[in-house]
């Protein structure tokens, strides 16, 4: 009695490794997921990147939430590319969009007035702009020794996947900053 | 808040309209979300694609994501996407859910555009809480707030400085009298001696005076910079408590102890030695120019030539500079930080044996400061010995046309040393001068450091006319909401009464707002919606001081200073009597274990009390909290991480402690709260029920569910124990 209580709860918190074979995504009116993955259908489906600063695609956990608003994980899926055609695309635009980090493509200027704000005068894939950058050490920084991460003061965030591809000018500009 | 920031073209029934700029394939867009009388209209450029009845949703959700965020309308089950922006928007679009869901309960739209947002005349910047705009702003002005904090030593400044000066005119002074002995007594071998023993006897009486304007100076110098240091230290420290708790924690702990002290202290030493310094040697320049300029300006512009061009360099110099000695401050707070943290959790890293990791991490971050003051100081040695060569031509230049002057006799022996002696002397101010960039840029960081944290605005302050009361005891919630983030409220519509001596206890799952409740009842963050009244008087306008003092508050982390027993229970009372400290402790149950301590009451307690076991350190801060007599009482979790027998022991010591005290209690654990007067249950950030243990089981809600699957947990544990 006593190990197959045990067994049961250790099943309860096993990690639930997805197989992507049998996942079918759709995008719901909602702007969420549904997910069918053969035994039962999900609505509301949330997909989490449970490494975000490391992997874009590995390790992505799929969620929802039940009427009670309670959180349920479905599980984990290893690498969306393992997705079939159609369903890498589902689930990779909705990853893009709820993680939605305009690159940095060239820095031009950066600014420091010495209030603890620096702007950031910058060309990213969604257009140049002026960055506003509150508590700048926190907020604007090297998550791994290539990629900046940004924040700017209204919570938008940026990104610059390898510093080492932006050029000369770009690069001496941030030296001094991260 | 301005809810109508632009329109789309030939929609002229908006109350409120909202760009949007994104699309679910994360395309930048341009559309507007717009609200008329009775209508939610989506524009994509200046097209209608989709509009609804105003109430034809039950609720208007803004969700905000990741990365961007966007408005979704709920109708029963059922969730339709309406737009998606970037963050630039949230806020707005928030408000605007809260409008709609006013106008879904009472049918009226109406905005509250009474806060003004101002911008930046120059830049068109929104200003926020900032009365300078922080872009426009120039670095200068945080060097002026520096210079006006010298204010109150005005006089020690004025003393110390006239002393300088007074020894530079002196040594200014010297090379004339030396020019007269050698052209008037040397060369003309003249023999009068009396004559020549006056002017030795100047030049002695000079230096004599000389060395006692240096020694005044000193004194007068050093009692200021001591002052000042210890008034910046004190503001500082003074501000980061006054600080609210959201503002103290986006902080580590290291960077403020930084700034408190390191900061500060180079703050002391840039007033009273480099700002000081700065002015005398700007006035010998400014003096011995003038002379040199009298005596011969021919010569005199081969020395001051190179000036302007080392000007330029050096103002160029210095933002390189200040941008490195950023690097280095940051660099200097990661390893405060990672010092801080490691020693702070010293009993994690010997119980997981993971001192190499400590190490290397701690070699990490010195290493990174060490070569991020390399990196600085490279550009300076590099530049440095340039700087001076082409300042120091001039006094090439100097010998050379000066000495074929000597030979043509158009100018004296006596005359060119005494030139030489000014110039070589102009070299000494300059190059000060041109260390300056080094120095400002060092200070500059430093400076824009302490400044941040006293300019900060305290969002959590006292109103004008705050009120101290005599606290009575019965608490008001009233539609309160409030979230860490103002847009994603923890609570929602909170609204209940406590009275006075009741026993209350808080439940509901993790995460669910029990602590944010009683975070607001101490006042650590003000509601973002509603009010919390205590004996009918907003919180918001009694006194910190007056509330915070008359609030008892026993968590589960019980935090004891460095320091003995008996400071720690009279931490809540400067002024008690040992007497009252041991009655306090009786009451708490710890003078049994106190007395059996070697030191009694006089034992440390060591660092945050870990030469204590987790339930004598409770005992200590249920002694002090009884020490405290507090009208209102919180116990946030004041036993879960006790044993059961401890807990009983703490149990009979807080039952004393609540008698005719208003108490909050949190417990996860259900059972502790059954005594309680009422119970007020949490589910998902509002109030589902309040009642007495034995109502609410009957109504058979939420409360009913938790201690049911308590009891099951419980069960559980027994069967596989």
């Amino acid at each position: 009695m006593n190990i197959n209580l045990e067994n049961e709860i250790f099943e309860l918190d096993e990690l639930h490794i997805l197989d992507p074979e049998k996942l079918n995504f759709s995008l719901e009116e909602s702007g969420f997921l549904t997910l069918d993955d053969g035994e039962q259908v999900y609505s509301k489906v949330n997909l989490t990147r449970l490494l975000p600063f490391k992997t874009k695609t590995e390790y992505i956990s799929v969620s929802y939430e039940d009427d009670e608003e309670q959180f349920h994980e479905i599980g984990v899926i290893r690498d969306i590319n393992e997705l079939q055609g159609e369903q890498f695309e589902i689930a990779d635009n909705f990853l893009k969009f709820k993680y939605y980090m305009p690159e940095i493509t060239r820095i031009y200027s950066i600014r420091d007035n010495m209030r603890g704000y620096i702007f950031v005068k910058v060309d990213t894939n969604a257009g140049k702009k002026t960055l506003c950058i509150r508590d700048w050490y926190s907020n604007f920084k090297l998550i791994s020794p290539t990629e900046l991460y940004v924040v700017d003061a209204d919570g938008n965030k940026y990104t610059c996947p390898d510093i080492r591809s932006l050029d000369k000018k770009s690069k001496n500009n941030i030296d001094m900053f991260v | 808040m301005n809810l109508k920031l632009s329109t789309p073209k030939g929609e002229e029934n908006a109350t409120f309209s909202i760009p949007y700029d994104l699309n679910t394939r994360t395309k930048k867009v341009n559309g507007h979300c717009v609200i008329t009388d009775n209508e939610i209209r989506i524009y994509l450029d200046d097209d209608i694609t989709e509009k609804y009845p105003l109430d034809y949703f039950d609720e208007y959700i803004c969700e905000q994501l990741i990365g961007c965020s966007m408005l979704v309308g709920r109708k029963g089950d059922q969730r339709k996407f309406l737009c998606a922006f970037t963050q630039t928007y949230f806020i707005r679009y928030a408000e605007l859910c809260k409008i709609l869901e006013f106008y879904k309960r009472t049918g009226e739209l109406f905005a509250d555009d009474d806060q003004s947002e101002p911008s930046c005349t120059k830049c068109g910047l929104p200003l926020d809480s900032e009365t300078i705009c922080p872009f426009c702003a120039k670095k200068s002005e945080v060097f002026l707030k520096l210079i006006k904090r010298a204010k109150p030593y005005k006089w020690l400044f004025a003393l110390a400085l006239l002393c300088t000066i007074l020894t530079e005119v002196i040594w200014i002074i010297q090379p004339r009298l030396q020019r007269t002995i050698i052209d008037d007594f040397v060369i003309p071998r003249n023999k009068d001696l009396h004559s020549f023993l006056i002017i030795c006897g100047m030049l002695v009486g000079i230096i004599l005076l000389a060395w006692i304007f240096e020694v005044v100076n000193m004194k007068a110098s050093f009692k200021m910079a001591l002052s000042i240091g210890k008034d910046l230290r004190q503001e500082v420290f003074a501000k980061v408590q006054k600080l609210s708790m959201s503002s103290v924690s986006k902080r580590t702990t290291g960077g403020l102890i930084r700034r408190v002290s390191n900061d500060a202290m180079k703050l002391q030493e840039f007033i009273s030695q480099n700002g000081k310094e700065l002015i005398v040697r700007l006035f010998s320049v400014t003096m011995l120019s003038i002379l040199i300029f009298v005596m011969n300006p021919k010569l005199a512009l081969f020395v001051l030539a190179p000036i302007p061009i080392v000007i330029f360099f050096n103002v160029k110099l210095f933002n390189v500079m200040s941008i490195r000695y950023g690097r280095v401050w940051r660099m200097s707070t990661r390893h405060s930080t990672v010092l801080h943290d490691t020693l702070n959790g010293i009993r994690v890293v010997k119980s997981y044996g993971t001192e190499k990791y400590a190490i290397d991490q701690h070699e990490k971050a010195s290493m990174n400061w060490a070569k991020s003051i390399r990196n600085a100081d490279i550009v300076w040695l590099l530049t440095m010995p340039f700087s001076r060569y082409i300042l120091s031509i001039g006094s090439y230049l100097v010998l050379l046309i000066g000495g074929s002057m000597v030979l043509d006799q158009t100018l004296t022996l006596g005359q060119l040393v005494q030139y030489t002696t000014y110039v070589a002397m102009i070299y000494g101010p300059l190059g000060w001068l041109i260390e300056l960039p080094r120095i400002l840029a060092d200070t500059t960081v430093s400076v824009s450091r302490v400044f941040e944290i006293l300019d900060e605005d305290t969002d959590v302050a006292d109103s004008e006319n705050a009120l101290d009361i005599d606290i009575k005891g019965d608490i008001t919630f009233d539609d309160v909401y409030f979230g860490y983030k103002v847009y994603n409220p923890v609570l929602k519509g909170i609204s209940c009464e406590i009275k006075q001596g009741e026993m209350i206890g808080i439940v509901g799952h993790s995460g669910v707002g029990k602590s944010t409740m009683i975070n607001l009842i101490l006042r650590l963050y003000d509601c973002t919606q509603g009010r919390i009244l205590i004996d009918g008087i907003d919180i918001r306008n009694l006194s910190q001081d007056s509330l915070r003092t008359q609030v008892g508050v026993v968590l589960q982390e019980t935090f004891l200073f460095d320091g003995s027993v008996y400071d720690n229970i009279r931490y809540a009372k400067e002024d008690s009597s040992f007497e009252e400290i041991i009655s306090a402790a009786k009451i708490a149950n710890a003078h049994d274990f106190i007395v059996k301590l070697p030191e009694g009451y006089n034992t440390r307690v060591g660092d945050k009390g870990y030469s204590l076991s987790g339930g004598e350190r409770q005992r200590i801060a249920i002694a002090r909290a009884i020490l405290h007599d507090p009208k209102i009482l919180i116990l946030d979790e004041a036993t879960a991480s006790l044993d059961t027998q401890t807990e009983r022991n703490i149990q009979e010591a807080l039952s004393r402690l609540i008698e005719g005290r208003t108490t909050i209690a949190i417990a996860h654990r259900l059972s502790t709260l059954s005594n309680a007067d009422k119970l007020i249950v949490l589910d998902k950030g509002r109030l589902a029920e309040m009642g007495p243990h034995e109502e609410l089981m009957r109504n058979g809600g939420v409360y009913y569910k938790l201690v049911m699957a308590q009891r099951q947990t419980t069960k559980m544990k027994e069967v596989i124990d």
